[in-house]
């Protein structure tokens, strides 16, 4: 049976949760990276880093909290002041803004479930073994490389 | 009581006993918090008729749908309105007239919460202001809880000015037939005092102290709040029907109509200027969600709740409640208005104010022979309506609009701690409450 661990990049870049956000933001910037898997000293998941996270970092947290402005025509800022804000934040730990609520799969689940909730995340999900291991990462370019590959049946 | 006379509880168990222990046990769940209160009311409703303390025909008739058609009929219209962006518009336009000053931030913020809390419902005002107040303090980077704090308190005072302002007020003038005038008369110019005296000790505490920068109180300056109306042709719709609402309500007595009917009224015209240039298909959906924006949780715990207390009253509890305080206070009209106006207070900063006004309206209407008719109530219900409404500052669960206040404040990291906020705030609530002692004792006493 297909499962996760037949399209997964069993190798992925990884960072620590003691990084801080400047250089992990220079990292995802550098290699168009959408979501970079976060593991301890042992290897464990604990979340991913990635785009949103910035997009996080330099919106208001008026607008990003639940239940918080769903729109903001009003609001001028210049391309300086965003940088301003992420610069308040770029010697954090990216365990500060590191998303830990995103869908996982496990190595042996279904292919065409990891499927779904890959379109699901709309970004790269993170294969984590049942000890909570990372186990690697699944693209949408690894699975489309993958599938476009393999012969028609 | 009609269709209760001949009431025979389950396993032979007295009436009033398994009333009253249901009544009972209903608060003390709703006190936890372990189950949602809807839920709850409604499960202590159903046992209330299958008990055998009230037949299901009895059981709707202690409904009061008044409370419910008003209460629906505002939210959907507050729903649709708040499409257009004219709140956010208001926040921000108000944070401009003072040249983004914090201070002068924090009392416009102040008298805008106060107004839409006195005219839409507290729990929608805080929705809408509380994420511009904390837009506008993050650009001024300031702390943001003498804000929030601020705000909590202008919901709850400015919702006791009216009719449709806080949930206990909407009970009380649909039970005793208030009007939108007598609200606005005898409650309005008390609210206004209460929030201006609150506004010193606000300023001697934290507006003193509020600093920023010019070049940060030119970033709010540089807001847009023309661009926050994100619907024009919606906007003029629902201030139209909103004020047709408000002048409706206030010529409802002489037009012979209930404020139920008149709210519904503006929410089914709001539907209707809104769907009217709509396909039927995009018409089914837009309907959908605007009744979605009624709280139903609200809503099914207000017919519970009606049913319980409807049972318990029936069993003849309330009125030998109501004749206990009398002997307690001697009978006498002055001293059980003032313990009605404090208990009211306290209780409603520990405890949900819309149970405790439920069960104390049918008590207060007990007391009617001893105080020479309904006209001798009047004080008692103007007392209760403040206690309960005042009373909700006193913690920060003695008001829907105080936790949704302190999830915001939790949700951009400057939570509000319990103890603290009560610290403050309990104080200060016994403030407004010994001003309101002064004006009923002065103006019905």
């Amino acid at each position: 049976m297909m499962t996760a661990a037949s399209v997964m990049d069993p190798n992925p870049s990884t960072l620590r949760p003691t990084d801080v956000i400047g250089t992990a933001a220079r990292c995802i910037m550098d290699h168009r990276y959408r979501n970079l898997p976060v593991v301890d000293e042992e290897g464990r998941y604990l979340g991913v880093f990635g785009v949103n996270c910035l997009l996080r970092l330099i919106l208001p947290k008026a607008a990003i909290i639940e239940q918080g402005l769903t729109t903001m025509p009003f609001v001028r800022e210049t391309l300086g002041q965003l940088h301003a804000r992420f610069n308040e934040n770029e010697n954090q730990p990216i365990s500060v803004c590191m998303n830990t609520d995103i869908e996982t799969v496990q190595p042996e689940t279904p292919l065409v479930e990891t499927l779904l909730i890959l379109y699901r995340s709309r970004a790269s999900i993170p294969v984590v073994e049942e000890g909570g291991k990372l186990a690697g990462m699944i693209s949408y370019w690894d699975v489309g490389r993958k599938i476009l590959s393999a012969p028609v049946e | 009581m009609d269709g209760v006379s001949d009431m025979q509880a389950i396993f032979g168990i007295d009436p009033a006993w398994f009333a009253g222990s249901l009544f009972v046990l209903t608060y003390v769940l709703i006190v936890t918090e372990r189950l949602n209160r809807a839920i709850i009311s409604l499960t202590a409703a159903c046992l209330m008729i299958i008990g055998g303390v009230l037949t299901q025909e009895a059981a709707f008739r202690g409904i009061d749908f008044n409370t419910l058609g008003l209460l629906t009929g505002m939210m959907i219209i507050v729903g649709i309105t708040r499409k257009s962006g004219v709140f956010q518009y208001l926040a921000i336009w108000s944070a401009k007239k003072v040249k983004a000053s914090p201070w002068g931030i924090l009392v416009m913020l102040v008298l805008v919460t106060a107004f839409l809390s006195a005219t839409l419902d507290n729990v929608t005002t805080v929705l809408l202001i509380v994420p511009v107040t904390l837009l506008i303090t993050e650009a001024l980077k300031i702390n943001a809880y003498p804000y929030l704090f601020a705000e909590i308190f202008a919901s709850n005072v400015g919702g006791t000015a009216t009719l449709i302002g806080d949930p206990p007020n909407i009970m009380i003038g649909s039970a005793v037939g208030l009007t939108f005038n007598d609200f606005l008369l005898n409650l309005a110019p008390i609210a206004l005092i209460i929030l201006a005296l609150t506004l010193i000790p606000l300023y001697l505490i934290w507006g003193r102290h509020l600093e920023t920068t010019p070049e940060r109180r030119q970033r709010v300056m540089d807001y847009q709040e023309q661009d926050a109306i994100t619907d024009v042709r919606l906007l003029w719709q629902s201030l139209f029907v909103l004020a047709l609402v408000v002048l409706g309500f206030m010529l409802a007595h002489p037009l012979g109509l209930q404020p139920a009917t008149i709210a519904m009224f503006g929410a089914a015209l709001l539907l209707v200027l809104d769907n009217l240039p709509r396909t039927a298909s995009e018409q089914s959906e837009a309907v959908h969600k605007s009744f979605c924006e009624v709280e139903w949780t609200t809503i099914f715990f207000f017919i519970g709740l009606f049913i319980v207390v409807y049972g318990v009253e029936s069993t003849g509890l309330l009125e030998m409640m109501a004749n206990h305080l009398l002997e307690m206070t001697g009978g006498d009209r002055t001293t059980t208005t003032l313990v009605v106006l404090w208990v009211s207070a306290v209780a409603s900063a520990v405890i949900d104010n819309i149970p405790f006004v439920a069960t104390m309206i049918p008590l207060i209407e007990n007391m009617s022979s001893s105080f020479g008719g309904a006209e001798g109530l009047m004080p008692l219900w103007w007392s209760l309506a403040l206690g309960s409404c005042l009373g909700g500052n006193g913690s920060l669960i003695g008001a829907s609009a105080n936790l949704i206040v302190a999830g915001f404040a939790e949700r951009s990291g400057q939570p509000i701690r319990f103890l603290p906020f009560m610290l403050m705030a309990f104080p200060l609530m016994l403030l407004s409450i010994l001003v309101s002692t002064l004006y009923v004792y002065l103006r019905y006493l």
